[in-house]
This record gives structure tokens, C-alpha cells and sequence, in this order.
């Protein structure tokens, strides 16, 4: 056994991301496979681990053994991480943890499908529609969106707090200003308040611009020893600390919906690393809706209960803000295909690290708080990451 | 296989639990403030507020096409339980969380699932 202070992210990837065309979920996950080891320096034949997510696309009886089988890789331990969002940070963690009991000694970590052209967008709607965020009997018959589950949190947040549609269209535009400095986003024209206000009115309070994209899209984090990740080629980046909250699988019957697992999630994160919340350079948030960011900036102790929108207003969580927040623009503006959209925070959270993140670099980020929201924010992994051991 | 609705016909009923004598909802595999599994369904008063609620202008599939603008809400029924609903006849200018409801007749309704409507107009 060894600690989880002993395991490093030593190398990162992604496939070309946005309308992809040509590239199944396979194909996707290859690419991004392939430049997590080019970039750390590794072979596939180095790696004796593996985790992967569930996906909507294909009917995959065993997501782990299918993803092994179409890599060609034999490894020592494999398994399928739900947690819905929460996944890609989740993954991180669970990669630490077989590692530091020894099963294993270096982990891929893949996600990704091509969940926009695979359909059109409105059948992708549904596909998600179906995959029961709302109670499939006592929720789904009366006709709730996925965005309608978060938007019924948005407007109770107003009623209680006093957030605005201009607080949380501030998160949009936040998000589309750091995609534009990210070549690899998805949407990438810049967007005014005005712009998300005027926007297509979806489920109340939600517009269009409030709502996460769907995309072509794949991700790879390789998660290793420290001790192995010093003779690869990047600098590696440590787990300093890790939570997971639960609060509520369904929205409908949860008695606060207000405040969620992120509280729990956080408390457990910033313990376990021996850091509080001032002491975080950049918070990659997910950011399913614009209202998610609010929530989990005031779950995270980032600020008071209810302060999340003011927060916002106040210009805290742009690039030059007091608290950087989804620096690569999130699932809002860069990427979201599906449960792997959470693994671009965590490979965002490395690149600030790594101070690889060219226009939109923190300059001397050392610790980046990622966190992972799954569900109708019922679910939550925290994860706290460092340049330095 | 019936759904919780459709099994309990006209009323307007919840899992009771008749341990701790308290109603929750959603049905679960046990009384989730007691752990005993002497739950009964039992008529609620069908009265709450609004919790929350949202206008859907776009129809999450072709089943509710026709349908669009409708109010899905959450409920806060006066026994304690929330739970997701659809409001109807609800003038928009009065649409807000913590309007008081009350649960629509099943005669009233085509479905079996409960929906809730301002409580003045029943």
C-alpha cells in the first residue's frame, strides 16, 4: 500500500471535439487515448489499468471490456465508473485508489462518444430524456426536460435568495470568453448578458444559452505512481484531497434542493488535502447550467449560502477575477459529451498546473479545486489538485 | 405492471407508515424515517404549495409536442412529502412558489397521475 499523496496525473488527451463526423464513440476514445500517452511518453502496452463511463450512443453490455477489447489492452484492473457527471472526477480517485493498493500500476482513464451526430439534436435530447434523471413513473410521464430538473433549482434559488437572470447569465458569458481562448471549443463567439437574456426561452427560467451543449467529444487522463510519472515526460500533478456527497437521487422528492452533496463533498476535499477554500487558485466547476456554477461556488464554501449569484455579478470568477472558475469554458461553451464532460475539467485543472494553458493561463496556479456534479446535482465528487506533492 | 398511481385508484394517497406514523414519498423499499416496513397507502389531504416550478416551452419528446407551454412543479403537500406534478388552470400572473394548491379530482383528469391546481377554483 501506498499513499494516495503518492499518485500523479502524468498524462493528458482529447479528440477532436464538436461536430466530429466520422469518429464512433471507439474511434473518439482512441484519439483521446493516444494523446494522453503521447503527451505523457507512454505506450499502451505501459498501461495495466483502465476505467471508463456508460455511454448513450451504443448499446455496451460492459463499457470497461469493450473500450479494453477495442484498445487492445489486457489489464490487470478494469471497471465502469457511474457517477453520472461526477464520473471524470470520480475517476481520478478511483484510478488513486487501485493504484495505491497495488492491483494495479498505471491507469487510462477513458470517456467519450460522439453524442451530437450520432443524432440529431433533438433526438439526443430525448436519448438523455430516457435515461431516467427524472423518476421514470412518477416524474418522466408529465413531461420535465433534463433542463427543466435544474431549472426547478434555479427558480426556487431565485425565490430564496434572490438570484437573477442576469447573475446567472454572467456564468454564460464567463464560460464563452474562456472558450474563446480555448482553439479547441466547440463555441467559441463571444456572447453579451443581453445575448443569453434574448435567447430561446427553454423551461423557465432557462434559455438556451443557460443549458450545457452536446458534443462529438473524448477524453484521457493517465494516473500513475509519482514515482513512475517523474521519468515520463510532463510534470506530474497530484491528488491532494478528495470528497463525494450525495443528497438526493431525484429533484422532485428531495426536500432541499437548494443546497446539495457539493457541502459534503467539499468538506471531505478540503480536509483530506489540509487546504480551505482561500487557498484555491482556480475552481474547475461543472457547469451543466448556469445556475450549477452558483450552487456549487456557495456548496464549496467558495462563498455564503445564497451569495453565489452576487458572486458572479461581482466579476470573482472570470480570468481575471478573484477566483478563476472553468477555465477552458466547461460544458457551457467547449464540450459536453455526455458523462465524460466532467473529464475536461479535471485535464483543465492539469494544464493550468502544468501552466500549459496558453491565453488563459493563471499565472502561478499551484492548486486547482475540480468538481464533478452528477444527476439533477444530487451527486458529487470534489477533487483538489497540485503542482507540487 | 400497474403504476403507483394506478394502483391507487381515485384517492389521492401516499406511503404511510404506521410505525412512526409519519407519509413520505416517493414509495420506497422502506419507511425512510424509520426503517419499518409497515407502510400502507393512506389518502393525504391532496393540499400543498408550490415548491418550485418551471414553464416548459420546448417538448422533451414528440409525446408531449402538443402539450407545449405546460407548468411541471414540485409540490409540498401539506402531510410533508414534495413531489413532481403538473399545474393546470393556473393564471399566469398568480404562478408562483408558494401558491397554494390543491390535487385534482381524479374524474377531472384523463391520467392517473395527480395533478394540482390553485386551491381557490376547487
Amino acid at each position: 500500500m501506498i499513499s494516495l499523496k503518492e499518485i500523479a496525473i502524468a498524462g493528458i488527451g482529447e479528440s477532436p471535439l464538436g461536430r466530429i463526423t466520422d469518429m464512433d464513440a471507439l474511434a473518439l476514445q482512441q484519439r483521446a487515448t493516444k494523446a494522453a500517452l503521447d503527451d505523457a511518453g507512454l505506450q499502451i502496452s505501459d498501461i495495466d489499468g483502465l476505467l471508463t463511463t456508460p455511454l448513450r450512443v451504443a448499446k455496451w453490455a460492459m463499457p470497461c471490456g469493450i473500450v479494453a477489447e477495442g484498445l487492445g489492452i489486457r489489464p490487470r484492473y478494469l471497471a465502469t465508473i457511474d457517477l453520472a457527471g461526477a464520473s471524470g472526477t470520480a475517476m481520478v480517485h478511483q484510478a488513486a485508489m487501485a493504484i495505491a493498493t497495488g492491483q494495479c500500476n498505471t491507469v487510462l482513464c477513458v470517456a467519450g462518444q460522439n453524442l451530437l451526430s450520432f443524432s440529431s439534436n433533438s433526438d439526443a435530447i430525448q436519448k438523455m430524456a430516457d435515461a431516467g434523471w427524472a423518476h421514470p413513473e412518477l416524474e418522466a410521464p408529465y413531461g420535465p426536460m433534463i433542463p427543466t430538473l435544474y431549472a426547478l433549482l434555479a427558480q426556487r434559488h431565485m425565490h430564496e435568495f434572490g438570484t437573477t437572470s442576469e447573475q446567472m447569465a454572467q456564468v454564460a458569458v464567463t464560460m464563452r470568453n474562456n472558450a474563446a481562448l480555448n482553439h479547441q471549443a466547440q463555441k467559441r463567439d463571444p456572447i453579451k448578458i443581453s445575448d443569453v437574456l434574448e435567447s430561446r426561452l427553454v423551461t423557465s427560467p432557462f434559455r438556451t444559452l443557460d443549458c450545457a451543449l452536446i458534443s462529438d467529444g473524448a477524453a484521457a487522463f493517465i494516473v500513475t505512481t509519482k514515482e513512475r510519472a517523474r521519468h515520463l515526460l510532463q510534470k506530474p500533478i497530484y491528488l491532494l484531497g478528495q470528497g463525494y456527497g450525495f443528497s438526493h437521487a431525484y429533484i422532485g422528492d428531495a426536500k432541499n434542493i437548494v443546497t446539495t452533496g457539493a457541502v459534503n463533498s467539499g468538506r471531505d476535499a478540503f480536509n483530506s488535502a489540509g487546504l480551505e477554500p482561500k487557498d484555491i487558485d482556480i475552481a474547475e466547476l461543472y457547469d451543466c447550467f448556469t445556475i450549477t456554477v452558483i450552487v456549487e461556488l456557495e456548496d464549496l464554501g467558495f462563498c455564503p449560502k445564497g451569495e453565489g449569484g452576487r458572486f458572479v455579478e461581482d466579476g470573482n470568477i472570470g480570468l481575471n477575477g478573484s477566483l478563476p472558475v472553468t477555465t477552458h469554458g466547461g460544458l457551457l461553451s467547449a464540450c459536453h459529451p455526455g458523462l465524460a464532460g466532467g473529464m475536461f475539467h479535471v485535464n483543465e485543472g492539469v494544464r493550468q498546473l502544468r501552466g500549459e494553458a496558453g491565453e488563459r493561463q493563471i499565472q502561478d496556479a499551484k492548486t486547482v479545486l475540480v468538481h464533478g456534479n452528477g444527476g439533477v446535482i444530487g451527486l458529487h465528487c470534489t477533487l483538489i489538485l497540485g503542482a507540487d506533492s | 405492471m400497474s403504476t403507483y398511481w394506478e394502483k391507487t385508484g381515485d384517492s389521492f394517497a401516499l406511503p404511510f407508515c404506521s410505525q412512526c406514523a409519519q407519509f413520505h414519498f416517493y414509495p420506497k423499499p422502506a419507511c425512510p424515517h424509520c426503517g419499518s416496513t409497515d407502510v400502507s397507502q393512506s389518502e393525504a389531504s391532496g393540499y400543498g404549495e408550490v415548491y418550485s416550478f418551471s414553464i416548459v416551452y420546448r417538448s422533451p419528446s414528440p409525446a408531449f409536442k402538443d402539450e407545449v407551454p405546460y407548468v411541471i412543479a414540485i409540490v409540498a403537500t401539506s402531510e410533508g412529502p414534495h413531489l413532481m406534478t403538473r399545474l393546470v388552470d393556473v393564471p399566469s400572473n398568480l404562478l408562483a412558489i408558494g401558491l397554494r394548491v390543491k390535487v385534482v379530482p381524479r374524474s377531472k383528469r384523463l391520467s392517473a397521475e395527480p395533478l394540482f391546481t390553485i386551491e381557490r377554483d376547487i
